[in-house]
């Protein structure tokens, strides 16, 4: 059998870590779908206040959505543009 | 005119704004600061588009049954989200386009939000740093 080399060992964490740091896109998508439904019963209830829900909900989901950006940028990163790769 | 017309155009001017003073720094203090600048025009473009779809979303979802709204607005994050990732892919793999200057851009029309609507309230601060 041949060893593990450390290229492949750091390839190999390197997905490991990419798929875990997706997880942090699945929240933010919770998060607006639970905004959005709660947004609608808001909206039910007081139809007169729809304007500053909808305004309040719209920057609340731009804003949570970052938290995303940051695991997706870091997994990209560490799949295409790996810069662990350049220390050995 | 929807509710959030107002809303939007002013996140864009501010957007547009923090780009070009962002893009002289880039131009004052990297040397090689052309893939730079588009990756930041490109970021912004994005960015801009993804937040249009962002308001057409919650726009439409405020108007659903709650349990629709859920699944709606879940959707479409989704969507959004893909369209991150290629134009996060794209930039990594595009020699002319520097992948930090397409974080940056993405991530402007956030600051722009965070400054004007979210810690724009000075009493906030003044009842943090006052005295018992």
């Amino acid at each position: 059998m041949e060893p593990i080399t450390g290229r492949a060992l750091i390839l190999a964490c390197s997905a490991i870590g990419a798929g875990l740091a997706m997880i942090a896109g699945i929240g933010p998508g919770i998060g607006q779908g639970f905004a959005a439904g709660k947004g609608a019963e808001g909206v039910g209830r007081q139809p007169e206040a729809q304007g500053d829900i909808i305004r309040t909900m719209l920057l609340g989901a731009a804003v949570a959505e970052t938290t995303g950006i940051y695991g997706l940028i870091v997994a990209l990163i560490l799949l295409f543009a790996n810069p662990l790769i350049n220390l050995l | 005119m929807s509710e959030t017309t107002d809303l939007k155009i002013n996140v864009y001017k501010y957007t547009i704004i923090l780009a070009c003073v962002a893009a002289g720094f880039l131009v004052f203090f990297i040397e090689d600061y052309v893939p730079l600048i588009y990756g930041l025009i490109f970021g912004t473009l994005i960015a801009t588009l993804n937040f249009t779809l962002l308001a057409n979303t919650i726009e439409r979802a405020a108007r659903m049954a709650p349990e629709k709204a859920k699944a709606y607005a879940t959707s479409r994050y989704f969507i959004r989200y893909t369209i991150y990732g290629v134009v996060l892919y794209i930039s990594i793999k595009a020699d002319y386009i520097n992948v930090i200057g397409t974080i940056i851009g993405l991530l402007l029309i956030k600051v722009v939000i965070l400054i004007r609507y979210a810690f724009n309230d000075k009493t906030y601060y003044k009842k943090i740093f006052r005295k018992k």
